[in-house]
């Protein structure tokens, strides 16, 4: 089969980006694939393209409603009509509708937690599925930076759905994480495609400060000696919104993105953000998914990450068209103690725990009370099911090592003495990956690349309201 | 009108008899009984439901400025305004809550996801991503743009002139006018997002909201007319025909087949209360709504009379000069004299 042919008929391309022809090769050759490809490679083709040639549906497992809905939107923009997405949030009357319709559709994206039902369970089957698709699939690891139990779910109903064909797609993880995806999918004799993850065109840059005054003043001349479009990564909404503010008060073109933000807002800052309307963005780390632009020159990191796969996912937003993009990471003292308590805010306490087994289901209450997190529910209430209570707390136990050594390695960066790029590759189990040019801070970065290219922006129309009409719709 | 004055307004009708949380309720749109019989007592038609995503912390924001600029008293009990809060100048207002219930941001997501469209066709841009994610509004802004055949200049110009002269009667301000259009994306253009125009207009967020709703219906007030064609279809289903909520309308159909309360109520499996709360809604909304089924002629002018003569649409204190009368028969007897304006 001539897959350039096909890639050209399906979608209009004329080439494959590194690694999306070996994997779909090896799809289509119907093996079990594992696919480690960074975030922005084109993932979804790996299993778009074989829905052209196999003879059923392509169900799309995925841990997140809205990167779910950013996928759908990505293909129905690729011209893809036969897409669906079922997941708890809709309205009754539209889930019904779906399941009736479910076999005119060839793409179906399956939130984790429908998976289990059995009456999906059944309508999944009588469809006849031609591949099962986990993405994000270090999402199934109990120790990665963002474990979803109902992930392991998946594993439980593969057999009810006749082991189907797998593919499983990720942009992180480490060996440990490689082989549990393998363990809990069941993966036969895999084919693996690790793609290096390293990006040459990113120069990673370290600045360390006695005091956050120090720190703020040296975020305010970076940006206005260095070019956008770019990212700030504030640690809290808070201070995301200040920074915004502070740029803005520079006359820089700014604005802010949180998840506290109404979702129509938040568009309207991705919308102005890719029109080229806004310079920077200072967010949280909400912002990225849905956010699909090429030339990304900075991305700033105000405070530290949380974890190092967080760093790397956020960091590699830069330089997506491959011409050389520069990493910022701003330190002050004592700037590891929030990374911390963020951390460990996550994990779930021993009394909520006792609580879960307590009341079981009851426990869910407790949540409306803020008495409870949800994500420490939604943990315990999987192990709840299949350990005693003493297996859980020394699950939990092990969880909070892992989070520790996830620190830890964060700090390590900031601190390290070397190569920032060799420090972050031996985190991911890689091979250590050769020194190019303007490499880091450790080797060097010539900064008049990146000073200087401020370009003006064009002006967003103001003025009267028939003015903007106007600019909207000229006729 | 900025939001303190939306606050304002209502307290200023509810003032000494309603706590400092049923403007809340009644901005949020909840549709309790007391909600909404609220609204035929004190007239507070334009508010109901203009902000169905009012935060509490924004309210409560409201309630600290209005005590700090001493037009409202602090009082655990009710709303407790200063003379000076009579005196102020609260300016009209287009809005009409209860007539759209919220679905003016149905009406506006359509509106917005049309505009984007013939935006980027008209620039020669046939694939972008949508302004609006809500699936059934896509739907439904496909078919209504394969009705109109957006594709076509002529419709394309038609569609722009009656935007811009129908806007141009709404009865508004200039400024929300800018603000409501500022809300609109298009071919690189996107959007402004609450705070962005807050501080280009010097408002606070909440009241950049305010100002696009009252724009909105001062909007959709000049639709209705019908005298815009081409707009004339994004008005589906966005008002109400009839003024009762479901409940209360399943309700109507029952009592009209000559089922009496008591038998609703178990027809229903609900409460009594329930559907006590469903006639008064009636009461309020019905001009041939019949008090007789609930009581004597006798007693209900006797409820009335005493309301005008206490100036107070207290429940309590009616009851403790008329023990005889129900609760439920009050509330009645006072939705009806409240009508529906």
């Amino acid at each position: 089969m001539n897959l350039e042919k096909l890639l050209y008929d399906a979608y209009g391309y004329t080439e494959f980006r590194p690694g999306q022809k070996q994997v779909i090769e090896q799809v289509l050759a119907g093996r079990d694939v594992l696919a480690l490809l960074p975030t922005g490679m084109g993932k979804s083709l790996c299993y778009q393209l074989p829905g052209k040639v196999f003879p059923g549906a392509i169900v799309i497992v995925s841990p997140l409603l809205s990167l779910m809905q950013d996928q759908v939107a990505q293909l129905k923009k690729m011209g893809e009509k036969s897409v669906i997405a079922i997941n708890s949030f809709m309205k009754p009357e539209d889930r019904e509708k779906a399941w009736n319709t479910l076999g005119t559709y060839k793409f179906i994206f399956v939130a984790p937690e429908m998976l289990v039902q059995p009456y999906v369970l059944g309508k999944l089957n009588a469809l006849g599925i031609s591949l099962l698709v986990a993405d994000e699939a270090h999402c199934i690891s109990q120790w990665g930076f963002d474990f979803r139990p109902d992930y392991l779910r998946i594993a439980e109903v593969l057999p009810k759905l006749g082991n189907p064909q797998t593919l499983a797609l990720t942009a992180t993880a480490t060996d440990k994480v490689t082989d549990e995806i393998k363990h809990y999918l069941k993966l036969s004799d895999p084919f693996i495609y690790s793609h290096p993850m390293d990006r040459e065109n990113i120069s990673y840059d370290i600045r360390k400060f006695d005091n956050d005054h120090e720190k703020l003043e040296a975020l305010m001349n970076l940006v206005a000696e260095y070019g956008g479009p770019g990212i700030i990564y504030a640690g809290t909404r808070r201070k995301s919104q200040e920074l915004a503010e502070r740029l803005l008060a520079l006359g820089i073109r700014a604005a802010f993105y949180h998840g506290g933000m109404e979702q129509q807002d938040r568009i309207f800052v991705q919308q102005q953000f890719a029109n080229k309307e806004l310079e920077w963005v200072c967010a949280t780390n909400a912002f990225g998914m849905g956010v699909h632009i090429p030339d990304i020159r900075h991305v700033i990191h105000f405070q530290l990450p949380s974890s190092i796969e967080g760093y790397v996912q956020e960091v590699g937003r830069a330089g997506r068209d491959s011409l050389p993009s520069l990493a910022t990471l701003l330190y002050a003292a004592g700037d590891e103690r929030l990374v911390e308590s963020l951390i460990m805010d996550d994990l779930p306490e021993r009394h909520e725990i006792e609580l879960i087994y307590e009341r079981g289901e009851e426990a869910k209450q407790l949540i409306e009370q803020g008495m409870m997190r949800e994500t420490a529910y939604r943990i315990i209430s999987y192990w709840r099911e299949r350990l005693p209570l003493q297996g859980t707390l020394n699950q939990i136990e092990r969880l909070k090592i892992e989070k520790q050594r996830q620190a830890a390695s964060v700090r390590g960066l900031a601190h390290s003495s070397g190569c920032i790029r060799q420090y972050i590759s031996m985190s991911f189990d890689q091979k250590t990956p050769g020194i190019p040019p303007n490499c880091c801070s450790f080797h060097g970065i010539d900064h008049s690349l990146f000073k200087g290219n401020r370009k003006e922006l064009k002006a967003s129309p103001h003025g009267s309201w028939k003015e903007r009409l106007k600019v909207l719709l000229p006729i | 009108m900025r939001f303190d004055e939306v606050v304002l307004a209502i307290m200023r009708a509810v003032d000494g008899q309603r706590t400092v949380s049923s403007p809340y309720h009644l901005i949020k749109g909840k549709k309790s009984g007391q909600t909404i019989q609220d609204i035929g007592y004190f007239g507070l038609h334009p508010y109901f439901a203009v902000l169905p995503k009012l935060d509490k912390q924004e309210y409560l924001a409201s309630i600290d400025r209005l005590q700090t600029q001493g037009y409202l008293i602090p009082d655990d009990n009710s709303v407790r305004l200063h003379r000076s809060a009579f005196d102020l100048e609260i300016p009209s207002t287009p809005l009409n809550g209860w007539k759209y219930r919220g679905n003016e941001n149905r009406f506006f997501a359509r509106l917005s996801l049309v505009v984007q469209t013939m935006s980027n066709f008209m620039q020669g841009q046939k694939r972008f991503d949508p302004v609006v994610t809500d699936e059934t509004v896509q739907t439904w802004a496909k078919a209504y743009l394969k009705r109109i055949d957006f594709r076509s200049p002529a419709v394309q110009e038609a569609f722009k002139n009656q935007l811009e002269s129908s806007l141009a009667l709404a009865k508004t301000t200039e400024a929300h006018k800018d603000i409501l259009v500022e809300r609109l994306s298009g071919y690189g253009v996107g959007g402004l997002t609450w705070d962005q125009l807050a501080m280009e207009h010097k408002l606070l967020p909440i009241d950049v909201k305010i100002a696009v709703v009252e724009a909105v219906h001062a909007w959709l007030d000049v639709l209705e007319e019908m005298k815009h064609p081409m707009l004339a279809g994004l008005l589906e289903g966005i008002v109400q025909t009839s003024a009762l909520t479901e409940s209360a309308k399943r309700t109507q159909s029952l009592a009209e087949r000559g089922f009496s309360l008591k038998q609703i109520a178990e027809l229903r499996q609900l409460k009594t209360s329930t559907i006590e709360d469903h006639f008064v809604e009636m009461a309020m909304n019905d001009p041939a709504f019949s008090f007789a089924p609930f009581m004597e002629e006798h007693l209900f002018e006797s409820i009335k009379r005493i309301s005008v003569e206490l100036k107070s649409m207290r429940l309590r204190d009616i009851k403790e000069r008329l023990p005889e009368a129900s609760y439920f028969q009050i509330r009645l007897a006072l939705a009806m004299r409240g009508g529906v304006t």
